[in-house]
C-alpha cells in the first residue's frame, strides 16, 4: 500500500497510546493563550506558570492574570523556543525583566541569550557600542564576567553593566583610585588599590557597601580580617580568583615585603601565604609583587608575574604556584626583553607575553617550560634588541582559543593555524612547530582610535578601555550583519 | 527595586472581582483591586465599584493605547517602555482623567540623587527673560520655581511649566518657597519682603523693616530668605535678611500665617565686612538656630563672616569671621568663598557647615555640635592628580541630601561622604579622609559658563549660570545611554 493513500489515523505522528496531551488555556489581561503544561514547566518549579492548574472544558474555569498580554506572548515566546522574538524589540528589556520577576521566571532565561559565552566568535567581533561612565575619570580597571555582566573602576568609583549592558549601579569606594577589579559574584567585586590598603569585597545591591576587607600584614605572618588596623596595611597589586579561592597580591604600606594571599571564596578567611618575600640589603628585585595573577585551571596552578623598571630597565619575574604545596613549579627571571604584559591560555597551554622592547609577542608552550630558553618569538625577534620600548603600554589577552594583544589603539589578534600531519611540509617552511598567525581586528573606519589602556573578555564579548575616554567600548560578535 | 506586587494570588482567584474595560473599542481584563490601586478617588475605582450583571464590558471613550500604559502602571507600579510613545504631557492628561495622576507621578519620579552618578537630564527654559535671577526647589517633589526679571515661572514635579506670575518687583533677587502656592520674594532694588500667591498671581502680603526710633530705618531691601522645607504647619516663621540704604541690617521673623513681623535680631551697623547684610540664610530647625553668611570679595580676596542666630535669644550663639577671625586658625588669609549648611530634616546626620576656600578652593567642614575657635576640618583630596584643582574663586557651595556641590570654574564636583571603616564612635566627629569628590559634569559642560546658583529639590539638582539662559536639571540615571558605534 502506497504512503498516505489510506486515511491516516487520527493521531498521526504521535504515540497513540500515550494520553492526549493536555493543553493549558490562560486568560492575561483579557487575552486568551493556549500551551502545554511541558512549556509553562520550563518556567522552572517555584514559577507562578508551573503552578497553574491544567485546564478543564468550562471557560468559567480558565485561570486569569491580570497582566499586560503582550509582554505575556513574548515570554511565552520565550518558553516554547529558548529565545525571544524579534517582535520584542518594541519594549525595553526592562519591561521583560520586571513581567520575568512578575511570573518568578528565572531572569537568566532572558539574559543569557544575549551574551553566551558559546557565542563568542573572536572572527565576527565587531565594534558595537560604547558604553558612557558618569564623571571625568577615565577607566582604570575591568572585569567582564563569563556572564557578560561587566564592571568598571574609574577614579574611585565602579559602574556595574548587567548582561544586557544596561548600568545597574555606580558605587563610591574607598579608594582613592580602583586600580585591580574582579568580578566574583553579580553582587560582589573584590577591588584593590596600589595606595590605599586592604582588598575589599563590595556589595554591589548594596550601594557598593564594603561586606569583607581582607589585609595582610608582613610583621606577625598572619592575615587578618577587618580587625587588623588598616593604618599600616598592605596595599593590593592584583586580584585573581579560582573557582574556590580569591588570590590578593599584596605588598607592604613601606614596599619592602610582598606576598600572595589565597582566601576562601566563601568565607573570605585566609587560607595560605605564598612567594613571602622581602627585601634584604640591595636585593631589590627579589621582592617584586606580582602585578599579575592568573589562575591555570587545567593545570591547577596560579600565574604571578611581576615587573620593576629599575636602571638597566624594566626587570620582572614569572611564578608558576602550586597553591596546595606553596612552592613554585617554575620560575623566570626577566632581564632582556621582559614582558610588558603577560597572559595565560588554558585552552592553548601557553604562557603569551608582549616584550617591552620588541614589542612583539612571545608564546611559552606550558608543557616545555623547562626548555632553556622557554620564549618562542611570534613576530620578528631582531626587534628585541633595539632597546625601544615598542611594548611599552600594551595589552595582552587570552580568550578561547586566541590572543589578543593591544598595540596603540590597534588590536591584533593571534590565532593557531591547525595542521594535520601529513600537511606539514618542509616546502612551506612550517617545520615542526606550532603555528601562530595574526591579524588587525576591526574594520578601516575603526583606525585611528586612542590608545588601548585596558582589555577584558566576558560573555561574547570584548571590551576595551582608551586613554582619555569616559567611556568603555564593546565589541559583539553576531551572526548577522 | 520596585514594590512586589501586592496582587500576586489574585491570578488564581476566581472571577470575582474581574471587570471588562472595553476602553476606545479595544477589550481590558482586569480586577477591581488593581482598578482600586490608582487611589480611592480615581474614576476607575469609581468604576471598579460598578457590578456588571449582564457581564458587558464597561465603556470608556478614551484612546485605548494610552490606558494599556497606564493599566500596566497600575498592575505593575512601573512605566512600560511603550510609555515612551507618548509626550509626558499626553500621559499627565490621560492619568488626570483617570484620576491617578500619584501612581504616574511616583513612577516617573527620577530615581535618587547621587552627585557622582548625576547627568545633565533636561534643561528650563522660560519664554522670555531667561537669565534665572533667583531659584527655589523647595518642596520634595522635584519641582522649582525660578525668579527671572520680575516673573516667577514655575515648573511642576514632571518639570512641565505650570505658570507664571509676574510681580511689581523688577529684579527679583531672592525668592523661597513659604507655603507650596506662596512665594516669598525680595530685590535689592526695591524695597520689602513680598509674598505672592503663585497659583492666583496676586500679591498676598509684604514685610517691612521700621523701627519707630529710629528713622533712617526706612526702604530695608531683602537680601536673603530662609524658609525650613515642609515646616509650613510648624509654625516655624520666615527668616529675611534686609538691609537699608545705610547699610545698616538685620535679620526679620515673619510668621508663616499672618505675614507679620514677629522679632527681629541680629541688628548690625553694616559698617564693616563683619557686620555686613547676610547674603545667605539657612534655618536649621533641627539646632533651633539661623546660620547666615555674609562675603564680599575685594581686590584683596574675600572676606565674610558666618554666625549662628537663636531667634528666640536673639544672641549670636557662634560666628566666626574671615580672615583672620578665629585666632588659632590653620588657614589664615584663605577666607572663606562661599559656604552652607546642611541640614537633614530626618535628623539621621549631624547638622554641620561646610565652606570652601578661595585661595586653595579647599572644602572645610564643621560640625555644628562641636563649634569652638576654629572648628573646620578641611577634606583631603586623596588622588594625587586631583590635588591643587584650582582655587575657590567665583566658586558655589551647596549641601544637598549629604552631599556637597561645590562649583569651581565652571566644573561642579561633588564630596561624598563614605562611611568609616572600623565602626567609630558616633560622636567622634568628622573626619576629612572619609570623603570622596568626584566630577558631576563633564568638561565639555563646565565651557557653558560660571555657575551662579545650585539648588537641591527633590532628586533633582538644578544649576543656573552667568550668561546662560534657563536652568539646567541633573538627576541621577539609571540609563545607560550606551551609544551605537556601529
Amino acid at each position: 500500500m502506497p504512503p498516505f493513500s489510506g486515511r491516516l489515523p487520527s493521531s498521526a505522528g504521535l504515540n497513540p497510546k500515550r494520553p492526549e496531551p493536555s493543553i493549558v488555556t490562560l486568560n492575561v489581561g483579557g487575552q486568551l493563550f493556549q500551551t502545554t503544561p511541558q512549556t509553562l514547566s520550563l518556567a522552572g518549579p517555584k514559577s507562578l506558570l508551573s503552578s497553574l492548574p491544567c485546564s478543564s472544558s468550562s471557560p468559567s474555569e480558565i485561570p486569569f492574570i491580570d497582566r499586560d498580554p503582550q509582554l505575556f506572548s513574548l515570554l511565552l515566546s520565550l518558553l516554547r523556543t529558548g529565545r525571544l522574538p524579534s517582535s520584542s524589540a518594541a519594549f525595553d528589556l526592562d519591561d521583560l525583566l520586571a513581567e520575568a520577576r512578575f511570573y518568578g521566571l528565572d531572569a537568566d532565561l532572558l539574559l543569557s541569550p544575549l551574551s553566551d559565552p558559546s557565542l563568542f566568535d573572536p572572527f565576527a567581533l565587531r565594534r558595537s557600542l560604547a558604553l558612557p561612565l558618569p564623571g571625568r575619570d577615565p577607566p582604570s580597571a575591568l572585569s567582564a564576567a563569563p556572564s557578560g555582566s561587566l564592571l568598571v573602576a574609574h577614579g574611585s568609583k565602579i559602574t556595574a553593566f548587567d548582561p544586557a549592558l544596561r548600568r545597574r549601579a555606580t558605587v563610591l569606594t574607598r579608594f582613592p583610585a580602583v586600580d585591580s577589579l574582579l568580578a566574583l559574584s553579580p553582587s560582589l567585586a573584590a577591588a584593590g588599590a596600589t595606595d590605599f590598603p586592604g582588598l575589599h569585597l563590595l556589595d554591589l545591591a548594596r550601594a557598593g557597601s564594603v561586606a569583607h576587607a581582607l589585609h595582610w600584614s608582613p610583621l606577625p605572618a598572619t592575615a587578618t580580617t577587618s580587625s587588623s588596623s588598616s593604618a599600616a596595611g598592605a596595599t593590593v597589586q592584583a586580584i585573581g580568583a579560582s573557582p574556590d579561592l580569591l588570590f590578593g597580591s599584596f605588598e607592604s604600606c613601606r614596599r619592602n615585603a610582598s606576598a600572595i594571599l589565597a582566601f576562601d571564596r566563601n568565607t573570605f578567611e585566609p587560607v595560605a601565604e605564598i612567594g613571602r618575600r622581602e627585601i634584604y640589603g640591595a636585593e631589590l628585585d627579589s621582592a617584586i609583587p606580582a602585578t599579575k595573577l592568573s589562575w591555570i585551571h587545567g593545570f591547577n596552578l596560579l600565574m604571578a608575574a611581576g615587573s620593576h623598571g629599575g636602571p638597566s630597565g624594566l626587570l620582572g619575574n614569572i611564578r608558576l604556584w602550586d597553591v596546595r604545596s606553596g612552592e613554585a613549579v617554575w620560575d623566570l627571571k626577566e632581564s632582556a626583553d621582559c614582558f610588558a604584559d603577560i597572559t595565560v591560555s588554558d585552552s592553548l597551554s601557553s604562557l603569551f607575553k608582549v616584550g617591552v622592547n620588541s614589542g612583539e609577542v612571545f608564546m611559552a608552550d606550558m608543557r616545555k617550560l623547562s626548555a632553556e630558553e622557554p620564549w618562542v618569538c611570534l613576530g620578528d625577534a631582531r626587534k628585541a634588541a633595539t632597546g625601544r620600548k615598542e611594548g611599552s603600554g600594551c595589552r595582552i589577552e587570552s580568550h578561547g582559543r586566541q590572543v589578543f594583544c593591544s598595540r596603540g589603539g590597534e588590536v591584533e589578534m593571534w590565532t593557531e593555524v591547525l595542521m594535520g600531519p601529513s600537511t606539514r611540509s618542509r616546502e612551506d617552511g612550517l617545520n615542526g612547530e606550532r603555528i601562530m598567525r595574526r591579524n588587525m581586528m576591526g574594520r578601516a573606519k575603526d583606525g585611528g582610535a586612542k590608545k588601548i589602556t585596558l582589555l577584558g573578555f566576558g560573555g561574547s564579548r570584548m571590551v576595551v578601555a582608551r586613554k582619555d575616554e569616559q567611556c568603555v567600548e564593546v565589541w559583539e560578535s553576531s551572526a548577522w550583519s | 527595586m520596585e514594590e512586589r506586587d501586592p496582587d500576586l494570588n489574585s491570578a488564581s482567584r476566581t472571577d470575582n472581582g474581574r471587570i471588562k474595560l472595553n476602553v476606545g473599542g479595544k477589550l481590558f481584563e482586569t480586577t477591581a483591586h488593581t482598578l482600586r490601586s490608582g487611589g480611592p478617588d480615581s474614576l476607575l475605582a469609581a468604576l471598579s465599584d460598578r457590578t456588571a450583571e449582564d457581564g458587558e464590558p464597561i465603556f470608556i471613550d478614551r484612546d485605548p493605547e494610552i490606558f494599556s500604559v497606564l493599566l500596566s502602571l497600575l498592575r505593575s507600579y512601573r512605566l512600560p517602555s511603550t510609555a515612551r510613545r507618548f509626550s509626558k504631557q499626553d500621559l499627565v492628561e490621560e492619568a488626570q482623567y483617570y484620576g491617578i495622576e500619584a501612581r504616574l507621578r511616583s513612577a516617573m519620579a527620577p530615581p535618587p540623587l547621587v552627585g557622582f552618578d548625576a547627568a545633565l537630564a533636561a534643561t528650563i527654559r522660560p519664554a522670555s527673560d531667561g537669565f534665572p535671577t533667583a531659584l527655589s526647589a523647595g518642596s520634595g517633589d522635584g519641582s522649582v520655581w525660578i525668579a527671572h526679571g520680575g516673573q516667577i515661572s514655575t515648573y511642576d514635579w514632571s518639570l512641565a511649566h505650570a505658570g507664571t506670575v509676574r510681580t511689581h518687583l523688577d529684579q527679583i533677587t531672592s525668592l523661597r518657597r513659604v507655603w507650596p502656592e506662596i512665594a516669598g520674594i525680595g530685590s535689592l532694588d526695591s524695597p520689602g519682603l513680598h509674598f505672592y500667591d503663585v497659583s492666583s498671581s496676586r500679591h498676598v502680603g509684604s514685610a517691612h523693616w521700621s523701627d519707630p526710633s529710629d528713622p533712617r530705618v526706612y526702604k530695608a531691601r531683602v537680601t536673603a530668605i530662609a524658609a525650613a522645607a515642609g515646616a509650613e504647619s510648624s509654625g516655624e516663621p520666615v527668616f529675611a535678611a534686609l538691609e537699608c540704604p545705610h547699610r545698616e541690617n538685620c535679620i526679620l521673623a515673619v510668621d508663616r500665617t499672618t505675614l507679620k513681623i514677629v522679632a527681629e535680631i541680629g541688628r548690625q551697623s553694616g559698617g564693616a565686612a563683619k557686620a555686613a547684610a547676610a547674603g545667605k540664610l539657612v534655618h536649621v530647625r533641627e539646632r533651633g538656630v539661623v546660620f547666615a553668611a555674609a562675603v564680599s570679595a575685594g581686590a584683596f580676596g574675600y572676606s565674610g563672616y558666618m554666625r549662628l542666630w537663636d531667634p528666640r535669644s536673639g544672641e549670636a550663639v557662634w560666628e566666626t569671621s574671615e580672615p583672620g577671625g578665629g585666632g588659632r586658625s590653620t588657614r589664615f588669609g584663605d577666607a572663606f568663598a562661599d559656604a552652607d549648611a546642611d541640614v537633614d530634616p530626618e535628623g539621621q546626620r549631624a547638622p554641620a557647615i561646610y565652606k570652601v576656600c578661595w585661595k586653595t578652593g579647599d572644602v572645610g567642614v564643621a560640625d555644628m555640635r562641636m563649634l569652638g575657635e576654629d572648628p573646620w576640618v578641611y577634606l583631603e583630596e586623596r588622588s594625587p592628580g586631583l590635588r591643587n584643582a584650582g582655587g575657590g574663586r567665583n566658586s558655589v557651595l551647596h549641601c544637598y541630601k549629604g552631599q556637597v556641590f561645590v562649583s569651581r570654574e565652571g566644573g561642579l564636583e561633588v564630596w561624598s561622604r563614605i562611611e568609616d571603616e572600623e565602626e567609630e564612635d558616633e560622636d567622634a566627629g568628622i573626619s576629612g579622609t572619609s570623603y570622596r569628590r568626584n566630577f558631576v559634569d563633564r568638561e565639555e559642560d563646565a565651557r557653558r559658563g560660571l555657575v551662579k546658583r545650585m539648588e537641591g529639590g527633590g532628586d533633582r539638582l538644578f544649576v543656573s549660570r552667568e550668561g546662560m539662559e534657563g536652568i539646567e536639571v541633573w538627576e541621577s540615571s539609571d540609563l545607560s545611554g550606551a551609544i551605537s558605534l556601529l
